[in-house]
């Protein structure tokens, strides 16, 4: 979460002559980042990012407490003030004995530390100049003095304070409680919330909501101009109830924010005193009742041990044992030496959920002596004996090689919309369906490349002149009826404004580079969105690699696209256990070929009968195609007899053998 | 056909040549094995021969030289046509790799000298792959910062490549380990600079004795490899579940060199003189644990820094993801 601190705010809690830049820097590098330091008119304001864990810097006080203990590395001098872990419930005086209300807990586990008093006489007015400038430069709006009291405690603190017109709870009464199904709450932003049920609330003596707790305030009990008797209430939640009402209400409010992420319980005390000597100082308030005061204090966290070798070797480098002490203590842990190489780390309270283990010391201990400082090294260990899946390499061939063939690369999203493959025919999975689409243009993932690849033909229309050639190479996704869909490499060529023939060259040639077998069979049967008639499947041995074929005209009007469109659609996963990872080559012949141009007339498929002259005598060793005239089909031979030169003779008798 | 008449028919046939190949052709034809020359001397009687050696000789040498004469005569023609060199050259076709799969080879490269392998794991993952075993329990509040598509409650499309990590532990069960995983990931952000999808590089090295001076003697090598020799990592604290500790891994920019100018706003992911690489830390114990592996025993780190991003800080084509995206050949055809 990001927050904002004013400089002037922050030095009530840090003494030192390091300037604001001096600290943003220092600050930085061994502590919460500073995105940006602004200078403003009257004070410099800093943009603070804390972290999940560390909630306990999330106030002028924690940055504070940061301050003082990093930048003495720097060489600054620097002193943490107005530590609040000093307020003590005598600095309140004789309190009255009455309880300030009538409080019934369902449910203690909901709120492991309960607090509250109340104050009479209050007198409502705005804030003092200085607390509305902190509230304003921290991004907050200054209401009046009661308000403002608890938001300026919050920004000091970082723990979450709430008033309540004392007036307003009927029969003084709160029974805090986990919510009912369908109940509603009017909260201060003026929503009406519904609410699922299993929310801390607390209901007053006339059972309506009037805390929505650790979240936002109820409407009905809030403090206005006319409010004379308040109760002043600090608290600490169960941070997963907070957390899930938080989420699905959508009021991700600053309390909630700080409440899931379990501050110190042992601040509370401290913060409501607080509280109440400001609104005594501000409000002309008198306390009213005593001290309501309910916390089952957690049991002590066992102490970690540290061993000061083991911790050198995690960090690489030495560091000395007086030094390790020195930055724990300064961060609020006290440390007990155990041997000369150990010692024994104790957590301050507002660690406790974030401090755990000898790693987590090591963190605290390295990053305030300074990361940046530590040496970089090249680890020189054994080498994992082990290779990557060929199917990488392969596919970095493929595209290679077709960009050498002149195509050009794309990369699209994975995800698609229903729109985009209904334009193409063709089908998406129910089962890849995303649970919380940003939008119905990213919904599904797709089961093929080819919507993306005609779209991208489609926008390049006017821009770029065809003839176009692009391909993608990604993963296509297919449900199973395993847990995780089949994630499929895919190849996937698209030209425009090429014939057929010469597209298709170019997946021969590729076949060629790559080294796998080719060969093509005419579709029998319709398969969207290619035109049947002038369309192949793919073949390699026995294995069907994909198809190649021109693109219907009804999808190519939806994309209005003009020319001459064909796609070839491969299995890359598949195509790739075709390729054997080592090539074998053949001796070049010894003695001379002889070279033969033949015209066969038959009526069979061209590749029939290119396969048939492949067959037809050991000493053809070479068939090309040349050209097609009507049914005379013309190829070259060559000739070639391992043993010795071959004569015309030979050779014209190997012709007479063969047949169309 | 007597002496006199060969030296006349091919002074005629030599001198009418107009290329280098019918030259060729004429010289097999009157100088060769078969040549008529030879085929004169074969019908000669052996005491013709006697007499008609010296003529035969002289004859040979006069067609030899009208020969040379002639090939020289072309050669000058041909030497003398003039080519304008300034006309462009007639291109094949050029084709273009997208900047993505170069900086993905690029990347893979610099970590195989390091000795890590490539491998590439699911991009719809488990949550236990993706975040439970990565120390990131259920309704944790660091789910918030994942913004995470879901198929179905166990099933999300990831959002780092970290899912790898626990995979590779499984496919190796015992260190040394030295990963590269590279791959498709998605987060559920929208903005005229963000892409739902983008690619990921997450390196993992796990073994014995390994520690923070490792991780950032690896940031600086990659630094220095792909950005160049006077470029340096610098790291910062950070959080994340699956490491203890972890960093934010910055890079000093080569623009204002690390001053923090105000003329490098221009260049906006500098930030103060420094560019943020990404995310890095030392293995979380609880993910070797996760992972099969002693945490008594074994230590690593890894990182998880993105593809785009560090195409975004070395070429400055843009400061927008979604750019890198276009299908527009006039871009993509730049490459």
């Amino acid at each position: 979460m990001d927050i904002k601190i004013p400089h002037s705010l922050l030095t009530q809690f840090l003494e030192t002559k390091a300037s604001p830049e001096t600290i943003a820097h220092d600050l930085s590098l061994c502590g919460p980042t500073v995105d940006q330091l602004h200078h403003r008119k009257s004070d410099d304001l800093y943009d603070l990012e804390i972290i999940t864990n560390r909630i306990d810097s999330a106030s002028a006080f924690g940055v504070a407490r940061e301050a003082a203990a990093i930048l003495p590395e720097f060489g600054h001098k620097a002193k943490l003030l107005n530590n609040p872990y000093q307020n003590q419930l005598t600095d309140l005086g004789q309190l009255p004995s009455n309880q300030p209300i009538k409080l019934q807990i369902l449910d203690s586990s909901l709120i492991p530390r309960f607090t509250a008093i109340t104050l009479s006489n209050v007198e409502i007015k705005p804030s003092p100049k200085q607390t509305q400038d902190w509230l304003e430069l921290s991004g907050q709006r200054p209401l009046n003095n009661v308000i403002d009291v608890t938001n300026e405690l919050t920004l000091k603190y970082g723990q979450p304070v709430h008033v309540f017109d004392l007036d307003k709870i009927t029969n003084q009464t709160m029974v805090l409680r986990e919510s009912k199904k369908g109940e509603k709450i009017l909260t201060l932003d003026g929503r009406t919330h519904i609410l699922k049920g299993g929310d801390i609330v607390i209901e007053d003596g006339a059972k309506n909501l009037i805390d929505l707790c650790g979240i936002i305030g109820g409407g009905l009990s809030n403090v206005d101009d006319h409010t004379k008797n308040i109760l002043l209430f600090v608290q600490i939640y169960e941070p997963k109830h907070i957390r899930r009402t938080s989420l699905y209400t959508q009021e991700r409010t600053l309390a909630a924010q700080i409440f899931e992420k379990s501050p110190d319980p042992e601040l509370v005390l401290p913060i409501l005193i607080e509280g109440v000597r400001l609104l005594t100082l501000r409000a002309n308030a008198k306390i009213s009742s005593n001290l309501l005061d309910i916390y089952q204090k957690p049991k002590a966290s066992k102490p970690i041990i540290l061993d000061f070798n083991w911790l050198n070797r995690f960090i690489g480098i030495d560091l000395k044992a007086q030094k390790i002490n020195s930055i724990l203590n300064q961060l609020g842990f006290t440390t007990k030496l155990i041997n000369q190489d150990k010692i024994s780390v104790s957590t301050p309270s507002w660690r406790k959920n974030d401090i755990n283990t000898k790693e987590d010391l090591a963190e605290e201990i390295t990053r305030i002596y300074g990361y940046f400082r530590l040496p970089s090294i090249l680890p020189a260990n054994i080498i994992p004996n082990t290779q990557t899946d060929p199917l990488l390499k392969n596919e970095y061939q493929a595209r290679s090689y077709l960009s050498n063939l002149g195509f050009t690369e794309i990369y699209n999203l994975s995800l698609v919309s229903q729109e985009l493959f209904a334009s193409t025919n063709l089908e998406l999975d129910p089962k890849l369906v995303l649970n919380n689409p940003l939008s119905s243009e990213y919904q599904y993932l797709r089961t093929s490349l080819i919507p993306s690849l005609l779209t991208n033909l489609a926008n390049n229309r006017g821009k770029t002149e065809p003839p176009l050639k692009i391909f993608e190479l990604s993963h296509t996704y297919h449900s199973n009826n395993k847990t995780l869909p089949n994630e499929t490499s895919t190849l996937t060529l698209a030209t425009y404004g090429l014939d057929f023939l010469e597209s298709k060259g170019h997946l021969e040639a590729l076949a060629k580079h790559l080294h796998f077998d080719l060969h093509f069979n005419p579709l029998t049967s319709p398969s969207k969105p290619f035109i049947q008639n002038q369309s192949a499947k793919i073949y390699s041995d026995k294995t069907l690699l994909g198809i190649i074929g021109v693109i219907d005209p009804v999808t190519t009007t939806n994309f209005s696209l003009q020319e001459t469109t064909i796609i070839i659609d491969l299995d890359f996963n598949k195509l790739n256990l075709k390729i054997d990872p080592i090539h074998h080559f053949t001796p070049v012949p010894r003695f001379a070929s002889i070279f033969e141009d033949i015209t066969i007339s038959s009526t069979k498929p061209v590749g029939n009968l290119l396969s048939n002259l492949q067959q037809a005598h050991p000493f053809i060793i070479n068939v090309s195609y040349l050209s097609s005239h009507q049914h005379n089909h013309t190829f070259h031979l060559e000739f070639n007899d391992p043993k010795g030169n071959l004569t015309q003779d030979q050779v014209n008798k190997i012709k007479t053998t063969i047949k169309g | 056909m007597t002496l006199p008449e060969i030296e006349n028919q091919a002074e005629v046939e030599i001198v009418s040549a107009q290329t280098r190949p019918e030259l060729d052709v004429l010289q097999v034809k009157y100088l060769g094995r078969n040549g008529v020359i030879n085929q004169f001397l074969k019908g000669l009687s052996i005491d013709e021969l006697k007499n008609q050696g010296g003529p035969v000789n002289s004859v040979k040498n006069k067609i030899r030289a009208i020969f040379l004469s002639k090939y020289a005569h072309l050669n000058s023609q041909e030497t003398q046509k003039k080519i304008d060199v300034t006309t462009p050259g007639k291109l094949p076709p050029i084709g273009h790799l997208h900047l993505l799969t170069e900086a993905i080879k690029e990347i893979e490269d610099i970590f195989t000298r390091l000795g890590f392998v490539r491998r590439r794991y699911p991009e719809v993952e488990t949550d236990w792959y993706y975040a439970e075993g990565l120390n990131i329990p259920k309704d944790h509040p660091a789910r918030d910062d994942q913004e995470t598509f879901y198929l179905n409650q166990n099933v999300v499309l990831t959002a780092h490549t970290s899912n790898g990590q626990l995979h590779e532990m499984e496919l190796m069960k015992k260190p040394p380990i030295r990963m590269i995983n590279i791959g498709k990931t998605y987060r559920r952000q929208a903005s005229n600079t963000h892409n739902p999808m983008f690619h990921q590089f997450e390196g993992l090295l796990i073994d014995k004795n390994i520690n923070i001076t490792h991780l950032i003697g690896v940031s600086n090598y990659f630094a220095g490899q792909y950005f160049g020799p006077d470029r340096k990592t610098r790291l910062r604290p950070h959080h994340f579940q699956f490491t203890e500790p972890s960093f934010e891994v910055d890079i000093n920019c080569h623009i204002c060199n690390g001053r923090g100018e105000i003329d490098c706003k221009k260049f906006q992911v500098c930030k103060a003189g420094l560019l943020e690489l990404g995310g890095a830390g030392m293995v979380h114990p609880n993910v070797l644990k996760n992972g099969g592996l002693d945490p008594q025993k074994y230590t690593g780190f890894a990182f998880g820094w993105g593809v785009e991003r560090v195409i975004m800080m070395k070429h400055q084509v843009t400061n927008n993801l979604r750019e890198l995206y276009t299908d527009d050949l006039r871009f993509l055809n730049q490459s």
